[in-house]
């Protein structure tokens, strides 16, 4: 069964001057323990689908809404709010691109922490609450867990935030992992460093992720399928390898195209924008 | 600005605020077409007709020896919003310049305007109008210079605030990289971005103006007799609460709808030039 | 022939309360007219500070730096503001939301008092011409404008007062790859005809490959590797270089194989 299925997702936003379309129907699958890349530029339309998923959106005026995301067999788009909130936090979790500015600068970590593991268990003390927080920061290869726990965010570097950031997101075992541009923020050595720290802790607890980013080169590395998207539409989908190795769509191909190679070859000579690239989408077939 | 024009449209306080305030000042520069005893604005007594409650002739009644109340309150607003057009002509410039002086400039000078701006807004407003005009005489020129005095530092906070905001943006250290003078930054990059807040809180001022320059008319201090004034005339007719009310209510109420107006459009422009931000 | 910028043993200490932090220490190096020299470093290597000395934002605590042989003041005159321009990585903060595009082009016209005023208008036209801009986009507000087309504007910005050398801060980073493509031919168009040097900022290495002539590598305040474009990427010397080519993201095989080779390497 799929961690989450999204069908036919619609958004709109109404503005006084006029409503406008952000995603004309996506749809997208993650399977239990998968890593589902979403790739795009700004403005496509990638970062939204994440808010939806977790619920972010909907409280908003003027926003509507229209199609299914399943998630674990419940659709979260007719939950009542309270359940919805139920479910942030706990069976869905989300990684900033910031880490720095998504901790509160005013509180140490430890009860930030706490915070976040009360939310699945909220009678846990705060003996129980440090002691299982230092056993996260241990699996984030944080050796010297007390001195983080008394720290403040802004004592501590953009990677070891991150980090944290990272644990915490995963403290409570979700299902499902939302990671919006990771490590963008990052200098590209620890970018590194925490990418393959997360993907061997999602592959430990069998999470589900979806993945978002500009950047081919991060996403190539991390996922395993691939989902383009451009305007509010996906374009191509497909196994990751399958994509870059034989990409056939014209904005896939534009994208690979216009990145610079580290072996050279000049700069790439790419149109901006092209009346193909807004083609009908290109699935490719299922790996066996 | 037509889109402003549409967005006030669209927000029906701000709409009445533009009505009310239009009337203020229809009323005030047509005060000798519109009232019907012009020079009831002096000292004119007239004392078969005094006190006399609203009638047909005097839609508002008349004060104690006489004289239509109605025309003494359109000539009231003359010299209130003359009052309040020159406080600001003369406060807003002055605090704007040294609040981006305080902002851009920064070190000495930041410490400088900014400890003297402190020490401005400890005072009480009232209380330093009052005390200026205690050591001057209690004239309207003197007036003015009193609460000249106390507004300036509303703006110099306000703009240094902003304008050490805008100080790190990119577009300052471009004109800095070009070679652009420091005045050019502060008065053609920097205030720019500055206009939208002063300008509401001008709108919303224009209203606190005419309300302080009353309190201090009430007080005695203000403008004085024979011109009219709305606070001389809440003063006045409070005494004879509550037998002659209009005496009191009617120059009250114009107050309410002077400052009232100002306010709704102050806060009419606040949402639309701050969501322009 | 006379390097058009050398640095003489710059050193910028930043000192805040108790603390001192050592921002640039000891840089030599020359950059000859028409070169486009990459410096590459990640956050705290001291780029930007290399970038604010040469702009002569504030003044190095020791060294000098030379303008075509001549040393430059601790405080700069107009001429010496005309000879180095810049282009910043975030083009939504390079332009005045309030000030129109025209207006934000001719400032430098009025400043360095080029042309005669009533035909600066046209000037502006042909500034944005040659980014491949609409003339009639000056009387428009950065805000109509979208992040490629506000990035040629500061391009434009940044060559109206006829300025050999230009620092580029990161001026691609903040775009889509697909714009990136497009501002980076730009520049390199623009360098070959108006014979620019350019001192390339980035941490993106391969942006480097494709632009740069040189590369100076920073590494904590200190220059560690300075080579050829094409030797540094066939054989990085300082540990460091090697580090930061091994953790670049790639999309190709080919890229893949280079980076494992340097990995393997190392091991």
């Amino acid at each position: 069964m799929n961690t989450l299925e999204i069908r036919d997702l619609r958004l709109s936003f109404r503005l006084p001057v006029g409503t406008v379309e952000v995603l004309h129907g996506i749809s997208l699958r993650i399977a239990r323990g998968e890593r589902v890349a979403l790739v795009g530029e700004s403005g496509s339309g990638k970062s939204v689908t994440a808010r939806i998923i977790l619920g972010l959106l909907q409280e908003q005026r003027g926003v509507r809404l229209a199609g299914d995301i399943v998630f674990q067999g419940r659709n979260l788009l007719r939950l009542p709010p309270r359940e919805r909130r139920a479910v942030r936090g706990t069976r869905i979790s989300m990684i900033f691109q910031d880490p720095t500015s998504s901790l509160n600068p005013v509180f140490r970590i430890a009860p930030q922490f706490r915070e976040v593991l009360a939310r699945a268990t909220p009678d846990l003390s705060e003996k129980a609450a440090r002691a299982r927080a230092a056993e996260l920061l241990d699996e984030v290869a944080i050796p010297d867990a007390a001195r983080v726990l008394d720290s403040y965010p802004f004592q501590l570097s953009g990677g070891m935030n991150q980090r944290i950031m990272i644990a915490m997101a995963l403290a409570n075992r979700p299902a499902l992992l939302l990671a919006d541009e990771p490590g963008t923020a990052l200098d590209v050595t620890i970018q590194a460093q925490t990418l393959d720290l997360m993907r061997k802790l999602v592959v430990d607890h069998g999470t589900s992720v979806l993945f978002i980013s500009h950047n081919l080169g991060v996403v190539r590395e991390f996922a395993d399928r691939t989902y383009v998207i451009y305007r509010g539409r996906i374009v191509e989908a497909g196994p990751t390898e399958a994509i870059f190795h034989d990409p056939r769509h014209a904005y896939t191909r534009a994208l690979m195209a216009a990145q610079p190679r580290i072996t050279g070859g000049g700069l790439p000579d790419i149109p901006e924008r092209s009346d193909d690239f807004l083609a009908p989408l290109i699935e490719h077939e299922a790996a066996p | 600005m037509r889109r402003t024009a549409r967005i006030l449209a669209a927000n029906p306080l701000s709409l009445l605020g533009v009505l009310l305030v239009s009337l203020v000042i229809v009323g005030a520069v047509f005060a000798p077409v519109l009232a019907p005893f012009p020079d009831h604005r002096g000292a004119v007594v007239d004392f078969t007709n005094f006190n006399k409650p609203p009638s047909a002739t005097h839609v508002m009644g008349t004060d104690v020896v006489g004289r239509d109340l109605f025309t003494r309150i359109l000539y009231a607003y003359r010299i209130s919003l003359l009052l309040a057009v020159v406080v600001l002509a003369i406060a807003v410039p002055i605090g704007v310049t040294l609040g981006l002086m305080a902002g851009y400039l920064g070190g000495w000078w930041e410490y400088a305007i900014m400890r003297l701006t402190d020490v401005f807004l400890s005072i009480p407003p009232l209380v330093l109008a009052i005390s200026i005009m205690g050591v001057l005489a209690p004239t309207l020129v003197n007036g003015m210079i009193a609460v000249t005095a106390m507004w300036w530092p509303w703006y110099t906070r306000l703009v240094y605030n902003i304008a050490r905001g805008e100080k790190v943006e990119g577009y300052v250290l471009a004109a800095e990289v070009i070679g652009a003078s420091r005045i050019h930054v502060m008065f053609r990059e920097i205030l720019p971005n500055c206009i939208p807040a002063v300008l509401t809180k001008m709108t919303l001022d224009a209203g606190f103006v005419i309300l302080i320059v009353s309190s201090l008319s009430f007080l005695g201090l203000g403008v004085q007799p024979p011109t009219p004034d709305l606070g001389s005339m809440v003063a006045e007719g409070a005494r004879y609460l509550p037998d002659s009310w209009w005496l009191a209510v009617f120059p009250g109420l114009a107050i309410l709808v002077a400052v009232f107006g100002f306010n709704l459009i102050g806060d009419g422009l606040r949402d639309v030039l701050g969501a322009d931000r | 022939m006379t390097p058009i910028l050398s640095l003489r043993h710059l050193c910028k200490t930043f000192r805040t309360a108790g603390h001192e932090v050592q921002a640039l220490v000891d840089v030599s190096l020359d950059v000859a007219g028409g070169e486009c020299l990459a410096i590459v470093g990640e956050s705290g290597s001291g780029k930007s500070t290399l970038a604010s000395l040469v702009l002569g934002l504030y003044p190095p605590t020791t060294g000098e730096i030379l303008l075509e042989g001549r040393v430059l003041p601790a405080t700069r005159t107009l001429v010496h503001r005309r000879a180095i321009q810049l282009v910043q990585q975030n083009p939504a903060s390079a332009l005045n939301p309030r000030r129109s595009i025209g207006a934000s082009l001719r400032l430098a016209l009025d400043v360095h008092g080029i042309g005669a005023p009533a035909e600066r208008r046209s000037r502006v036209a042909a500034l944005l011409a040659d980014v491949g801009l609409s003339a009639d986009l000056a009387s428009r507000a950065p805000s109509a404008l979208s992040g490629g087309q506000r990035q040629r504007v500061a391009i434009a910005r940044a060559l109206a007062c006829g300025s050999r050398l230009v620092v580029l801060d990161e001026p691609t980073s903040a775009l889509d790859v697909l714009v990136q493509a497009e501002v980076l031919r730009l520049l390199a168009r623009l360098q070959a005809e108006h014979g620019l040097t350019y001192l390339f900022i980035t941490h993106d290495l391969a942006v480097v490959r494709n632009i740069a002539t040189r590369v100076a590598v920073f590494q904590r305040g200190r220059l560690v590797e300075l080579a050829a474009t094409e030797a540094l990427f066939t054989d990085p010397r300082h540990p460091y270089t090697r580090r930061l080519m091994a953790a670049v993201p790639v999309i190709t095989e080919e890229e893949k194989a280079m980076r494992d080779r340097l990995a393997w390497e190392d091991a």
